[in-house]
């Protein structure tokens, strides 16, 4: 149903992919299958450390129907891989380092003759004692989950310090001190990791992926496969949810190495859910230890952060995260005085990964609560203490970092003191029914967007004026369900003048889009965008000049663009697209722009791996979240009945799709605050589905309300900041706060589950 | 490759269950075709029972009603008969899984899997629900509490089938009170419910009183024990205190990875506390 509506910027522009998906006809990496099909799977350890002694794969070879069995001696090249630190095998070599690493890999005809063949594998493995505590893992003598790496079971470590030393402690009229900790959390997408893959005849090996970044793909199988990163080719549709669970290799290195042993047919893998638990990425659990110093008056002047997060095995971006957190850990606020530390830690545990939020999800759980906490102390107004420290344009930041991007804290913090939610809480709060707490709680919250200083945050975009008149929009960078597919085509339509009808998207696939990173770091739009706006303006002023001298008009300024057409508006003459592009060369037909995010040129760590993994960032968005909950007196549950996000990621292009970016941020953070209790004991997982790892259903998510506060970033595309993650790093903080005034004591363990809540209750009464 | 059969009568079921003895039967799937993707259990072939028509569906019977046991939760929910006389029930069956699970699940299911969480079972049971068991020649009834023998367990022998549940009306009770502790709101299992029948006075005494627990034992627990606390006393927080407590001891819960057996305990007793929202 092609919209004949020119887009405009910040009007609602229904998404392309809509109607396709809703009708089952937009075809994720899941839903590649193909003739003469071959099914891939790998055999999991089970077992969270041992040594491998022998792998014995002969009896499953004779399964019928198995075309092969591949262990890590069929792999031509290195086998290891991760986007940083490449530590993580393909296929176990040496030792197993958690329960989901691969064994062995098989191909068969057939997902039974595959199921079979999988059963038959014998792995002898002499078991290891395991490390499962990131604390723990720093002792001495504590297992080791790589001999290897001199840190021992350090991955990174980061620290910055500013102001003062030890003595500024004595300065402050109340200090603080708490330790809070978080789970991991499961992404849970739709569609669970999966991919499709062939050697073509030329050679080439395609790799259909559901994934977050193409490109870098390409480059971590290719050294795998022994093969150059060109002779590769990864295609990324649109996936049934990300959220950074495929910010990074799941499925891509094991199809890759089937599809050299599928004779050309093709290969298909795909997780089911229990393997996607056991195997896949997880938010990572952190403990964090705070000391929060002020003036009588609130004024903040001293922090002491110590953050231990379990990069469980592997790396797969655990010291960026761990970074980020660092980065993030004293909040939106002017702090003189701060020490902020940080361990990314290997443990025998899952492997913890990208997750909406980055790192930034957990301190600021902490930093919130700790906020309030002082507020308590001091017998201050929550909103007021906030306001009274909230950064502002050309103030420093935590660590050190002068603002010079738009910040739009204070307009959210204030416009939430008017908002009735605040203005009325106590009516709301003394009119719980019998048996029932209510309690309003808030959070303050920033987001860094992009890759940091040292990785460039690059896009690469492409337009073409096709020889049928159409604008194709090469996107760079995948959409992973937030809608930026649909945002390149309302930036390029309305720049172009062209309505959807006259678009067509090409989705990232690494031979026919350019190199534009990865749909993660809340750069999507911002990056790419900005990429876009200067491919498409040189595409218009390029059709504009050649209409102009094929009519022998004076200039372009007598021609417009509208939709399939350029018009002559001082005689009223129209060229069709399709007539003018057959006037253009091939070359003429495109258009490409390279887009190069800032970066912040402070140094405030002195490692300078630190700054390598992304510290520091210069443009934040930000926001300020209120929560109302009610709590059962008998059961401890805490139902969230209201709740408010308002939000500074600069201009809105689509209104549609950046309040459901600022929804899902805000369910899938209340499903962290509240039911997502993801256990692991001694390494396994103990909620190893959907029945026992419990995320919120449409019943459990109240109404909830998004303003946004739309400041000018004047680095933006429009005007526009990041808006994929800011809103997730608010539910926790924001409930634990309300939940605490409801129930008059706080739990420092999360998620906020009803026996934790009931035993703070029942310990307070 | 598995055999599916869909019989149409009981007739052909009795047929088909002396050439498959080893047949699984199932009726709505929900808890059978769980088990089988998980390999909890093996199974050359399946019977289903929801095209039978003698299985399906709520009859008045006058004192009594029956249902049949593949009628699903959703019939039931619609049911007019069902909602004047046993508003217990559906209170339960409105919070039991979710809109598709009730339009697959059946009420003889819930019975059959005997799970402590099941969600119809507290309300069956203070119903004195009897259930209606049948073979290729012969029928018995007795009462839910003896069918349900442990978690998983009933007394259904060989070539038996469960063919519906009877429910006797009452105008005793002027509360019907369920209350389930899930870990959320929808698709969520029991970790401790309670149902509760009370015929309390216009002065606020407890005149009679039923109560049932789930998720708190092997099979749903009933207490004489705290019942007699609560008769004939109005109903007061002092009142559902001593009755809390005594339900505290009374029953026997397990840690699980949903709930500790300590939470589920004091749970179980502060469900009680609720009861006085019904004071006069």
């Amino acid at each position: 149903m092609p919209d004949d509506r020119i887009p405009q910027i910040g009007v609602v522009f229904p998404r392309t992919d809509a109607l396709t998906k809703v009708r089952g006809e937009e075809r994720f990496a899941a839903d590649y299958y193909g003739r003469d099909l071959v099914w891939a799977g790998v055999k999991r350890a089970g077992i969270p450390h041992a040594r491998l002694k022998s792998l014995d794969v002969d009896q499953a070879r004779q399964v019928p129907g198995v075309i092969a069995v591949l262990t890590h001696r069929d792999i031509p090249g290195e086998n290891r891989q991760g986007v940083v630190r490449k530590d993580q095998p393909v296929l176990v070599d040496d030792k197993v380092r958690h329960a989901g690493d691969a064994l062995a890999l098989v191909l068969a005809e057939s997902k039974s003759a595959l199921a079979a063949a999988l059963k038959c594998i014998m792995c002898e493995l002499e078991p290891l004692p395991g490390v499962f505590d990131p604390e723990q893992a720093l002792a001495d003598g504590a297992p080791l989950v790589h001999e290897d790496n001199p840190e021992g079971n350090i991955l990174l470590k980061a620290e910055v310090k500013t102001g003062g030393d030890e003595s500024v402690w004595d300065e402050c009229a109340a200090v603080i001190e708490a330790c809070f900790e978080t789970p991991h959390q499961e992404h849970c997408f739709l569609e669970t990791e999966s991919g499709w893959a062939k050697v073509e005849p030329d050679g080439k090996i395609v790799i259909v992926a559901s994934t977050q970044a193409p490109f870098r793909d390409r480059t971590e199988v290719a050294p795998v496969l022994g093969q150059d990163p060109t002779s590769i080719r990864v295609i990324a549709p649109y996936t049934g949810g990300a959220f950074g669970g495929k910010d990074g290799i799941t499925v891509q290195s094991l199809l890759g190495l089937a599809a050299l042993h599928a004779q050309g047919r093709p290969v298909k893998m795909w997780w089911d859910r229990e393997e996607s638990f056991v195997a896949g990425t997880k938010r990572h659990p952190a403990r964090m230890y705070y000391r929060l110093g002020a003036k009588t008056d609130g004024t903040l002047h001293a922090i002491d952060v110590r953050l231990y997060l379990d990069t469980g095995p592997y790396d797969h971006l655990g010291g960026a995260v761990m970074t980020q957190a660092v980065e993030h850990s004293g909040g939106p606020y002017r702090i003189p005085h701060a020490r902020l530390r940080g361990w990314s830690v290997y443990t025998n545990n899952p492997i913890g990964g990208a997750f909406r939020g980055f790192g930034v999800v957990q301190v600021t759980a902490a930093m919130e609560q700790m906020m309030d906490l002082l507020a308590v102390k001091l017998g201050l107004d929550p909103v007021q203490l906030r306001l009274k420290n909230a950064v502002r344009c050309g103030d420093k930041n935590c660590v050190g970092v002068t603002l010079t991007g738009s910040a739009g804290l204070e307009e959210c913090l204030e416009k939430m003191a008017r908002h009735p939610y605040w203005q009325n809480r106590q009516i709301w709060i003394q009119a719980a029914g019998s048996l029932k707490r209510r309690g309003v709680g808030l959070a303050a919250v920033m987001h860094a967007m992009g890759y940091g200083t040292v990785v460039p945050d690059v896009a690469n975009a492409q337009v073409e004026l096709t020889l049928e008149g159409k604008i194709r929009v090469y996107s760079g960078v995948v959409d992973m369900g937030q809608g930026n597919a649909a945002t390149n085509l309302q930036i390029a339509g309305s720049i172009l003048g062209q309505a959807p009808g006259q678009m067509e998207l090409v989705q990232p696939d690494t031979d026919r889009t350019l190199p534009s990173g990865s749909a993660s770091a809340s750069r999507c739009t911002y990056t790419f965008g900005n990429a876009l706006i200067g491919a498409a303006q040189a595409l218009k002023e390029r059709i504009l000049q050649r209409a102009s001298d094929l009519l022998m008009a004076a200039g372009p300024d007598e021609l417009v663009l509208v939709s399939g057409l350029v018009r002559r508006v001082t005689t009223g003459q129209d060229i069709p697209l399709a007539v003018l592009a057959k006037w253009l060369t091939d070359t003429e037909r495109i258009a490409v722009y390279r887009f190069r995010a800032p970066v912040a040129q402070e140094r405030p760590a002195k490692d300078e791996q630190v700054r390598l993994h992304g510290l520091p960032h210069c443009i934040f968005s930000y926001g300020a979240h209120l929560a109302m909950v009610e709590v059962d007196e008998l059961t401890g549950a805490v139902e969230v009945q209201g709740y408010l996000a308002i939000t500074d990621s600069g201009r809105v292009l689509n209104p549609q799709t950046y309040e459901q970016q600022i929804h899902g941020g805000i369910v899938q953070g209340l499903g962290y605050a509240l039911s997502e209790d993801f256990r692991v004991a001694d390494g396994r997982i103990q909620t190893s589905d959907l029945a026992t790892y419990i995320i919120p259903t449409a019943m459990d998510v109240p109404e909830m309300l998004s303003i946004p506060v739309e400041i000018n970033e004047p680095t933006g595309p429009f005007g526009l900041k990041g808006v994929g993650e800011v809103a997730m790093n608010g539910p926790l903080p924001a409930v634990a706060n309300a939940v605490a005034a409801a129930c008059g004591g706080r739990c420092f363990s999360f998620p906020l589950t009803s026996e934790r809540v009931l035993q703070v209750m029942t310990f307070e009464s | 490759m598995r055999e599916v059969f869909l019989p149409r009568t009981l007739d052909e079921l009795w047929d088909l269950l002396r050439r498959r003895p080893e047949a699984v039967i199932y009726a709505g799937g929900t808890d059978v075709l769980v088990k089988l993707r998980a390999g909890l259990i093996a199974a050359s072939s399946l019977i289903c029972l929801e095209r039978i028509e003698d299985l399906q569906g709520v009859r008045d019977q006058g004192d009594e009603v029956y249902i049949g046991a593949a009628t699903t939760h959703r019939t039931l929910l619609a049911d007019p008969v069902i909602q004047e006389h046993f508003p217990i029930l559906i209170q339960a069956l409105s919070v039991l899984g979710s809109p598709p699970v009730r339009n697959m699940g059946t009420i003889g299911g819930n019975v059959v899997t005997a799970s402590p969480a099941g969600d119809t079972l507290p309300p069956l049971y203070v119903l004195d629900a009897e259930v209606e068991v049948r073979w290729s020649d012969g029928a018995k009834r007795l009462p839910l509490s003896q069918f349900i023998l442990g978690p998983g367990k009933t007394s259904l022998g060989p070539g038996q089938l469960l063919a519906g549940v009877w429910l006797r009306k009452s105008a005793d009770y002027n509360v019907h009170h369920f209350e389930k502790v899930g870990q959320r709101k929808a698709l969520a299992i029991a970790v401790v419910s309670l149902a509760a029948l009370l015929k309390v006075s216009d002065s606020g005494r407890i005149d009679q009183v039923r109560l049932a627990w789930g998720s708190v034992g092997p099979t749903v627990m009933r207490s004489g024990e705290v019942e007699s606390a609560l008769e004939g006393r109005v109903i007061s927080r002092e009142t559902l205190d001593q009755a809390a407590a005594l339900a505290q001891t009374a029953v026997s819960p397990i840690d699980d990875i949903r709930a500790s057996g300590a939470y589920r305990r004091t749970v179980a007793g502060n469900l009680l506390l609720r009861l006085i929202n019904y004071a006069r």
